[in-house]
């Protein structure tokens, strides 16, 4: 116990930057209680269906079982960093996943490895539901088989382009 | 709106937070609408504050809290007491504390 006046101070949200592990930690206590837990995404291996500074929510697995297309909150087992990726396929020994942008697999991960499942992003205060709904069963295929880019991407783009040009007309 | 602290009230962590000490800091999250959300307010208490939270949490009344960190940090009660009534005040305001009425 420090042998100091005890001032006390208190740091907003915006002041705070959280380690990999405390956001793991945090992410654990909230998910234990069962209430979802939203936080900012880093990164791009789930490029473009998360982007670095999408806020996505991550809910408990109460009486849910992850499956194939889920995007799912993960500790690797072989380094303990927090991971938001895709489940492309499952094994007795646990869950393959891998990130959408990435070409190698995160490997075979346990299932009490795995934290939560995605079930919301939010872009620029807009919500994005492209790759939680039942694309996602298409999207993991693709990912297996290494042709998101080749293959999904182009063909989603285009019918965004012509929905677009339906809507300006 | 104004907020009386009384001391012979205990003040307790609300059900509606999450705290955590996580490298050295108590890390509090307040889980508003069932939710918690790094994109709102969080807050983090120095070891000082978290003292203080700590000792809140045993639910003694808070002339007690006051009189136990005075003994701890070796520091006038008076000094304590305004620190801690301030500590207290911006808790409650933030819904992050609740009174519970002692007999």
């Amino acid at each position: 116990m420090p042998k100091t006046k005890p001032a006390f101070s208190i740091k907003n949200g915006d002041e705070i930057s959280l380690s990999d592990s405390a956001l793991t930690e945090l992410l654990r206590s909230i998910l234990k209680r069962g209430l979802p837990f939203k936080f900012c995404a880093k990164g791009t291996s789930m490029h473009p269906f998360i982007r670095g500074g999408d806020v996505i929510t991550v809910s408990p697995l109460i009486d849910k079982t992850p499956g194939i297309g889920n995007v799912v909150a993960f500790t690797h087992p072989k380094n303990n960093k927090l991971m938001v990726h895709r489940i492309y396929g499952k094994t007795p020994k646990g869950y393959k996943i891998k990130g959408d942008n990435i070409t190698v697999s995160d490997g075979i991960i346990p299932d009490d490895y795995i934290l939560g499942y995605v079930t919301g992003i939010e872009r620029n205060a807009k919500s994005i539901s492209l790759g939680l709904g039942l694309e996602r069963y298409l999207i993991a295929f693709f990912t297996r088989k290494g042709r998101l880019y080749r293959l999904f991407l182009p063909t989603w783009r285009l019918i965004q382009f012509i929905k677009n040009i339906i809507r300006w007309r | 709106m104004e907020i009386n602290v009384n001391l012979d009230s205990a003040y307790i962590p609300s059900d509606d937070v999450v705290a955590r000490e996580i490298e050295g800091e108590l890390i509090i999250v307040p889980l508003a609408a069932g939710i918690g959300d790094m994109e709102d307010e969080l807050f983090t208490l120095n070891e000082t504050g978290s003292a203080i939270w700590d000792l809140l949490k045993t639910q003694k009344k808070l002339r007690n809290v006051i009189e136990q960190l005075s003994e701890d940090f070796e520091a006038p009660a008076d000094e304590i007491e305004k620190d801690v009534i301030g500590f207290v005040e911006e808790l409650l305001k933030r819904g992050m504390l609740v009174e519970v009425a002692q007999d």
